[in-house]
């Protein structure tokens, strides 16, 4: 018995220490950046960056520019809100600018996650919201940046099928200014709590 | 002996990182003091040290090789409090356990833990304690090994390339459920941390600490598609080359340590999923110990003991609220092929108690629910109950420490608050109450004390740097 077992062990080990299987990736940083996704990134964002828990956010389908851009923001600290603190500052120093790219290139060809359904007066309201803005209070259509489908575009990030709650946390971290958005701040800092919870229903339950 | 003060805690060598990354000033661009191995603040990992999130298990079956390798992968934590027993005085009116009523050090612990690569990690824990009382009577410090885990693990990616399919690994550790990433098993199992100087009841099975820091396990395990962990682990007397991993242990006594012989199977099956911010568990695990009645003695025959237990897990891990559940049955049978002859031959073998019966049962029962808010402010119930059949030689009448009936029965539960204000500081308040203690609630133990006279309220200061 004790001798299967040092057997064992010793197939562990050298198991272990292979490449994984099926790793086909055409440059070192897309390689690298694969690995990273499936053994690490994986664990809070999802198979496929599809994530479980809303405590963390949806990248599968997300634009590439706003991915690398957000990985610089956790290694430089512009995004201050607690979370980015405690799960992500330490994970960017681990990505330099080559795997973050590689990483931005693998979520963004992830298939996009299936839009949640939410109560239809406030996804209403959001859609509303979304697609109108409100003028009075100087509020700009969401969608002349993030898109129609809320896919987003360039840097503007995606939204659509995107965990409510995440949404919700992160209008508020942009209109208190823990984290750092200029643009965004400008646009949002007179939407109501409401309002963000609508909007966020309704961009949740896109596709 | 199980070291109660040591078990509950493990820290990888991240707490280094938290302590740095929450010392050093914003916009401090030293990205070397900032890559320790992961740079992720406590409640990554854990939802109140040491019980883990989903991604905390993740971490400890990656056998903790995420992130970077650090060049001084160490770490410290401390725990002091004061302990106060309801009634401390036995029969005679001498004090029962020591150092009662006031500030005390607790323990210390050392840790050297991390990754090797990407492939090899674990953790080293030695611990000081500051309350032990020896052969003579005299309160003395001792320091010794305290849980050990080291791994080598492999991953298999899916076809897709979105998951890791299979995780696997190797482990070498100390104490049978150390290995285990649910905080249902007893290693890291509620209550994680209690006070050193308290009362416990006699009876206890052999997975739920009777092996701690005296076998050396060598076991291998699967994860499949984060649903389906298989373990199979064998489980010797840790000697010889494995001695390291009982330092500390008194190997010379009769009744110091415990003595297995060969190797002793382990088993562990658990089902995990996750959805939304739940996770559930539900498992199953089993151990079987032959045991030599006198561990000085490694040529007579073994009394056998075989575990048999179920648990289950559940959390519920939102911002700012966190609510878990665990709880486990064990089942245990006593077989004395070697004590209960030998006692009836007149030629008892061991230290003792020995047994008055050819076998016995115990099964003990463990619940407990917590809500965190904020990761801050945490609130526990538990409750805790051991019952087994009578057996006058086990568990005689004795001041104290026996039973007037000679029941093993313990029934309890424990009503625990913390406040964690800064990540690597918790404070707690914890109160043990026994509603049976070794088979009686008035006059237990044939002296005159009652069940609810153990009753223990500590207040503790844990730290971690």
């Amino acid at each position: 018995m004790y001798k299967c077992i040092q057997v064992a062990f010793a197939l562990f080990l050298q198991w272990g220490l292979l490449p994984p299987v099926g790793a086909a990736a055409a440059t070192p940083a897309a390689d690298a950046a694969e690995k990273l996704a499936t053994q690490v990134c994986v664990s809070c964002h999802g198979a496929g960056g599809n994530s479980i828990s809303p405590m963390f956010p949806t990248l599968a389908a997300q634009q590439p520019l706003y991915v690398v851009a957000q990985i610089k923001a956790f290694r430089g600290q512009t995004r201050g809100e607690p979370e980015a603190h405690d799960y992500m500052l330490g994970m960017a120093t681990l990505i330099d600018d080559a795997t973050a790219e590689a990483l931005a290139q693998y979520f963004a060809h992830q298939p996009a996650p299936p839009g949640t359904p939410g109560e239809s007066v406030v996804v209403a309201r959001g859609k509303q919201l979304y697609e109108g803005g409100v003028p009075d209070r100087g509020i700009a259509a969401c969608a002349s940046c993030h898109g129609v489908t809320a896919s987003g575009m360039s840097i503007f990030p995606r939204l659509a099928g995107q965990h409510a709650a995440y949404v919700t946390k992160q209008l508020r971290a942009i209109q208190s200014k823990l984290r750092a958005s200029p643009v965004m701040h400008g646009i949002i800092k007179d939407l109501k709590p409401d309002e963000m919870n609508a909007l966020a229903a309704f961009v949740q339950s896109l596709d | 002996m199980s070291k109660r003060f040591a078990r509950g805690f493990i820290s990888c060598a991240s707490v280094i990182a938290m302590v740095i990354a929450a010392t050093v000033p914003r916009g401090a661009h030293a990205v070397p003091a900032y890559a320790r191995q992961t740079g992720q603040a406590c409640v990554a990992c854990h939802v109140s040290f040491p019980e883990l999130t989903p991604y905390g298990r993740n971490f400890k079956l990656s056998g903790y090789t995420i992130g970077v390798r650090q060049s001084i992968p160490l770490a410290l934590m401390a725990q002091a409090g004061v302990t106060n027993v309801k009634n401390n005085k036995d029969d005679q009116g001498s004090a029962i356990v020591p150092k009662t009523s006031k500030l005390e050090l607790s323990a210390a612990s050392l840790f050297l833990a991390g990754k090797v690569n990407d492939n090899i990690g674990g953790f080293v824990q030695w611990t000081y304690g500051n309350i032990n009382v020896n052969d003579a009577g005299a309160i003395v410090g001792h320091s010794g090994i305290d849980n050990t885990d080291i791994r080598v693990v492999g991953r298999i990616e899916n076809d897709d390339k979105t998951d890791t399919r299979w995780l696997y690994g190797a482990t070498l550790h100390n104490n049978p459920t150390a290995q285990d990433v649910w905080n249902s098993t007893p290693a890291f199992g509620f209550p994680f941390t209690a006070a050193p100087n308290g009362i416990g009841p006699a009876a206890a099975t052999t997975v739920d600490g009777g092996l701690a820091q005296q076998v050396a396990g060598v076991g291998g395990y699967v994860f499949w598609n984060r649903t389906i962990y298989a373990e199979l682990t064998g489980y010797r007397t840790a000697d010889g080359a494995f001695s390291a991993l009982r330092a500390g242990q008194d190997t010379h006594t009769p009744g110091g340590v415990a003595r297995l012989k060969g190797t002793n199977p382990y088993a562990r099956l658990a089902y995990n999923r996750e959805w939304g911010a739940h996770s559930l568990m539900l498992g199953t695990y089993g151990l079987i110990v032959e045991r030599y009645p006198d561990n000085t003695l490694p040529n007579t025959p073994t009394d056998r003991f075989t575990d048999v237990a179920i648990d289950g897990q559940y959390q519920y891990i939102t911002d700012p609220h966190t609510f878990t559940v665990q709880a486990t049955y064990i089942h245990e049978k006593q077989n004395y092929h070697a004590s209960y002859p030998a006692s009836l031959d007149g030629n008892p073998i061991g230290a003792g108690p020995t047994p008055e019966n050819a076998s016995d049962r115990l099964g003990t029962t463990k619940f407990k629910a917590s809500y965190y808010y904020e990761h801050m402010y945490g609130s526990t119930l538990a409750y805790f109950s051991t019952r087994g059949n009578v057996d006058m030689g086990l568990y005689a009448p004795g001041s104290v420490n026996g039973s007037n009936t000679g029941s093993p029965n313990s029934t309890g539960y424990i009503v625990e608050f913390s406040y964690t204000p800064i990540q690597y500081l918790r404070l707690m308040l914890q109160y043990t109450a026994y509603t049976k203690f070794n088979g009686g609630t008035n006059n237990y133990d044939g002296s005159g004390r009652n069940a609810r006279d153990n009753n223990t309220l500590f207040l503790n200061a844990w730290v971690a740097f």
